[in-house]
Parts: C-alpha cells; structure tokens; sequence
C-alpha cells in the first residue's frame, strides 16, 4: 500500500518535471531539475534501493547540475533571474498526452507495487542466485556491490569504457583546431 | 480498471514523467533544456526498474546467505550502470551545446537554424 512519503514524493517529482517543462529561465530550470534529482534519490531510499540513491544524489543532483550551470556560465549572459512561463505548444502537448495515453495502456498488464516472486516475473532465477550466493561466492555483505564487481564485473568495465569514451569526445569537441 | 491503477502507483508516474521529458524535447527551443528533457525521460525509465524490483516487506539485499525478504538486487545494478552511463552522455550533450554556441552564438534552436539558412 501507499505511504504518506511515498505519495508525497511521486507528487514533488511530477510536479518539479512539470515545473522544469514550464520555466522559460533555463537557470531557474536546472535549479528546479536540481530539486528534482534531490526528490528522485530520496525516493531510491524509500523505495529500498539505498545504492542507487546514493548515486543519485552524488551524480544526478551534484556532478549534473554542475554541468548544466557550467555550461550556461559559457553561453548564456545572465540577465538576473526571471520567472515567466513558456508558451504551451498544444500540438506538441497533445502528442505527448496520446504517447502517455499508450504507455498507461499497458500498465495494467504489469505486476501491481510490491507483489513478491510468485507474482512478479522480474524475480527470477538468478536473482535469488545471487542473494542466496553472493556472500559465498565474492564475501561481500553487500549483494548490489557483489554483482556489479564480481558477477557482472565485465558489464561494469564496459561502463568504464563508455565513461573514458565520453571524456576523449568531451576534450576532442571542445578543443579548437589550430592551423599552423 | 481505476483499482488495476491505483496498485500500481509508480508505474503511471513513469508514464506521466516520459510525457514531460518527451514534451521537453520536442517543444523546447533551448538546447540546454533539451538535454534536462532527456534526463527526465531517463529517470522515468529508472522508477520504473526500481519499481519492478520493489518487494513488500523486503529490505535491501544486505545478506550473509539469503535469510529474509529482499528486494531484487539485479534491476538496482542495472540503474546504477545506466546513471553513470547517462551522465556522460549529459557531459558530452553538453560540450556540443558550447561547441555550437561558440561557431553560431545561440544555444536556441531557431536562432541556430535562421543562421544556418542566412549562410
């Protein structure tokens, strides 16, 4: 069943995207997205993911909004903070109300919150592998920890490869060609 | 039908935060706020594997051997992967928005677009 947090929550992130969609300021958007990000790892919390909360709130609400506001720092003259809305584009907006329309169509086919292995098809076999293992196998406490260095070590060197990939991009586009 | 809805709260806020990130997008002129859009959508798809592993009663898979109710540690190593992964591909998003500030003076779509047709 729904708590109070839990509601409280799903309702400050809605309203926080809704209120970055609406900003026409792109700084009083980022720090809204920033609120957002905040929301969303104390959601992880609530929702039993304590790992990726914590990812979320170092990665998502720091290192990104420092990114956004480094970036504007570069392109945008800051004119002072200005509250004003966009315009709706109501094409635009009917077409995301149909493409929401689509994927709520399909909700009901999914288990419902919280139902437990016999009803939830995401609990399979090697998830209960690696709860009934992973201290066996790797001694760590931690089973998250355990599968992402040990199990699914491969995957994550792969997310390392991607991560040095986007670095040499970063410097190459940003870099200026000189001619000599 | 509003029942099969309300037990599966997370799931139309997925829905609703794909619609808002998509809104962004498309609409948005800004560039910056392109990338905020995309960001949005990505996280809608995050709540929507940590729901998927969510369990009632169940607690995070700290064991020494499996005894007690956990939720599923897969869909949470997943998430992590894909918030790192995300954020370079924010960083590199982002460098292009400078880049193409500096070789068009705007980081708003229709300026850079005039710009594009004056030449």
């Amino acid at each position: 069943m729904i708590t109070w947090i839990e509601g409280g929550l799903l309702l400050f992130v809605v309203l926080t995207a809704l209120m970055t969609a609406m900003l026409r300021d792109v700084l009083a958007a980022i720090i809204v997205f920033g609120g957002y990000s905040l929301g969303m790892a104390i959601l992880w919390v609530v929702l039993q993911a304590p790992d990726v909360g914590l990812t979320e709130a170092a990665v998502g609400a720091g290192v990104m909004t420092v990114l956004f506001l480094v970036t504007i720092a570069r392109t945008t003259r800051m004119t002072g903070l200005e509250v004003t809305t966009v315009d709706v584009n109501w094409s635009a907006a009917v077409l995301c109300v149909v493409f929401v329309f689509a994927v709520l169509a399909t909700v009901p086919a999914l288990p419902a919150v919280g139902a437990g292995p016999e009803a939830n098809p995401a609990f399979g076999e090697v998830s209960s592998y690696y709860i009934e293992n992973a201290y066996d196998d790797t001694h760590v406490e931690n089973v998250v920890t355990a599968v992402l260095v040990a199990y699914r070590g491969f995957d994550t060197f792969g997310e390392a490869t991607v991560v040095f990939a986007a670095g040499v991009a970063v410097l190459t586009v940003l870099r200026r060609e000189v001619f000599e | 039908m509003i029942e099969d809805f309300l037990l599966r709260y997370n799931y139309v806020v997925f829905a609703l935060l794909l619609g808002i990130g998509l809104y962004i997008v498309i609409d948005d002129e800004n560039l910056v706020k392109k990338v905020i859009g995309l960001n949005i959508f990505q996280t809608g798809i995050f709540l929507f594997f940590i729901t998927v592993a969510v369990r009632d009663g169940g607690s995070p898979a700290v064991t020494h051997g499996g005894e007690g109710t956990f939720v599923n540690p897969l869909p949470h190593v997943l998430i992590l992967t894909a918030i790192v992964v995300g954020v370079s591909l924010t960083a590199l998003a982002l460098a292009l928005v400078v880049r193409i500030h500096e070789e068009y003076g705007s980081i708003r779509e229709d300026v850079v677009v005039e710009v594009l047709e004056r030449d």
